[in-house]
């Protein structure tokens, strides 16, 4: 019963060691080959080309994913807390496209450099838009059809926002540039996009883990919930935030990258006896163990082209969604819309 | 001290309740005093549940409601929680978790976020768990359990929070002749131990066997307060619910019996 358990701590050790392993892959694999026996050296002398290559480039890549791949886990355990549905994914509610949607605006228009802090700003803005404008039009009951639909809409408009962008967009480099992007990859990513992305990453996590205890209460149902002293609406707005915060923010970063948020939560929710409160840890380390096991995939995918990896993530998210949808299809067709 | 002199646990007071334009509960006043088990029936639409969670401080009311002589509203939802327990219609589960995590959820307005469950909280659910003979399967998830068991396990959920009043809306709704009397004994049980419960009920024969006190609502209003017999007489019934009853004795006492719609 309590918030962490000795099978919890066995379940979050064991994620830990995952990341841990997956972290020096990450530092060792890329087109240029490093040892692993050589990787520790080069992380911490920094010398030579090898130096160069672990702590320059392959290091922030690599933390870049365990965060983000953290974020996307825990705002998709949140998510599914809020609204009781396990099937409640950031990417379907047009979360992470309304973040490109305001991040590329600001990129195209050249409103401000790719590092600055006024494109995570623009990510930010653009899912809280998404996300509030789902939760408001979901109501309080939040019924999946209603809420399935309305996410349909709002991905669908913010996928039309980026089409008149790109559209727009002053010159045909900044709409391919754009274009790629969105594909979402951790390519090329430097130590000043971490630091840009760092403090809204782990403001979202707080703002997330906060509501831990509401989200587990919310298995009674909302009046229930509201009934044991839960505030509902302040629930619902850190929901709102700590998604825009973490999805806006990371998107900013990493362009579009979908379904570790559905992913990650199902993953392990049966370890955890379906304890929405007790799943969040565990789904944010799933994710970042998740994000990083593909990043280090579409390095080692043969080709000139890096394969990016916002395509893997949906590649391998879709067939899982629909597998999802047909194993709780009993459920989902008794459920009341 | 009779029960109408001793001062109630839970007050209302003209509590008029709207929902967009349209009163759905009328200056209903009600007082609930500690140890009574009082029924709430009315046909459907009558207002009981939207009564109820304005009890429960889960609605905005015009009125007063008072516990222990102080508004619900300047309690706080904390405090509030701990004096009003609320078991809503249908015992849903959203998550399948396991009966004893759902039943320490009554523990919430108890603890802060961070904290473990303390002794105290652990007597609770276990408590809880064996009033209503739930114990043998607190390491079961909720969606093996058949529907009296979940009952039970909701019910388990609001006794848990150990909270003076306890509000039950339809705690007997479709579950089986035994479970519905397994209820009703925990039910008037909560209350014997000094607990103020008031459940919303349709079975008027179940009401009358249970219960000290029924409430009879009749279209945003309550029309009768009052002991079982008189609260429910063939007259009211037929006024109220447009059914034609008579009274049975069952041995036991006399209870209504709903013959057919007039």
């Amino acid at each position: 019963m309590s918030w962490l358990n000795r099978r919890d701590l066995t379940l979050n050790g064991a994620l830990i060691a995952l990341i841990a392993i997956l972290f020096v892959l990450s530092l060792a694999v890329g087109p240029a080959g490093i040892p692993l026996a050589r990787v520790f050296d080069a992380l911490f002398s920094g010398e030579g080309v090898a130096g160069i290559i672990v702590r320059d480039i392959r290091l922030p890549r690599t933390v870049l994913a365990v965060l983000i791949g953290a974020t996307f886990g825990l705002s998709g355990a949140a998510l599914q807390g809020l609204l009781r549905n396990p099937l409640a994914e950031p990417a379907l509610f047009g979360a992470p496209q309304a973040a490109a949607a305001g991040a590329s605006l600001v990129i195209a228009f050249g409103l401000a450099g790719a590092t600055s802090y006024a494109v995570p700003l623009a990510g930010i803005a653009g899912t809280m838009v998404a996300i509030g404008a789902l939760l408001a039009i979901a109501g309080r009951r939040a019924s999946l059809t209603v809420t399935m639909l309305a996410g349909l809409a709002l991905a669908s408009f913010a996928g039309a926002a980026i089409a008149l962008i790109l559209n727009l967009a002053p010159n045909p480099y900044i709409a391919m540039e754009v274009a790629f992007w969105l594909l979402g990859s951790l390519q090329d990513r430097s130590t000043e996009h971490l630091v840009i992305a760092v403090p809204f990453l782990v403001a979202s996590w707080v703002v997330l883990g906060m509501s831990a205890r509401a989200f587990r209460a919310l298995t009674l149902g909302e009046d229930a919930a509201a009934s044991l002293g839960v505030d509902i609406d302040r629930t619902r707005q850190a929901v709102v935030v700590g998604v825009a915060l973490g999805v806006g923010a990371a998107v900013a970063i990493c362009g579009s990258i979908g379904f570790i948020g559905l992913v990650a939560p199902h993953l392990v929710r049966r370890m955890v006896n379906s304890d929405p409160a007790r799943v969040m840890l565990p789904a944010a380390l799933t994710g970042a163990a998740l994000l990083l096991a593909a990043d280090i995939g579409v390095r080692l995918m043969p080709g000139v082209v890096e394969i990016k990896l916002g395509v893997v993530t949906a590649l391998i998210g879709v067939p899982f969604f629909i597998a999802m949808i047909f194993s709780e299809r009993r459920m989902l067709e008794g459920s009341p819309s | 001290m009779t029960a109408e002199s001793k001062p109630a646990l839970l007050q209302a007071r003209d509590v008029t309740v709207r929902l967009g334009k349209a009163a759905v509960v009328e200056n209903a006043s009600l007082p609930l005093h500690a140890g009574e088990l009082v029924a709430l029936v009315g046909p459907n639409g009558a207002g009981k549940t939207t009564l109820m969670r304005a009890l429960a401080g889960l609605l905005p009311a015009e009125g007063a409601i008072t516990f222990s002589g102080e508004p619900l509203e300047t309690l706080g939802r904390r405090r509030r929680a701990r004096a009003v327990a609320y078991l809503p219609q249908g015992h849903v589960f959203h998550w399948p978790m396991h009966v004893d995590a759902v039943v320490a959820l009554g523990r919430y307005p108890h603890g802060d976020p961070f904290s473990t469950p303390s002794p105290q909280d652990r007597a609770a659910v276990s408590r809880a768990l064996e009033r209503t003979a739930t114990t043998a399967f607190a390491d079961r998830s909720v969606i093996t359990l058949s529907g009296g068991e979940r009952a039970r396990v909701a019910l388990a959920r609001a006794l848990a929070t150990e909270a003076p009043v306890l509000l039950a809306d339809e705690p007997t709704a479709s579950l089986d002749p035994r479970h519905q009397l397994i209820v009703m004994d925990l039910l008037r049980q909560a209350a014997r131990d000094g607990g103020a419960v008031l459940a919303i009920l349709h079975d008027l024969t179940l009401a009358a066997r249970f219960a000290d006190r029924v409430l009879v609502m009749d279209r945003g209003k309550i029309v009768a307060d009052a002991a079982p017999a008189e609260a429910l007489s063939p007259q009211r019934i037929a006024q109220v619910f447009g059914v034609d009853a008579i009274n049975v004795d069952t041995g036991e006492g006399i209870v209504p019996l709903a013959r057919h719609p007039l």
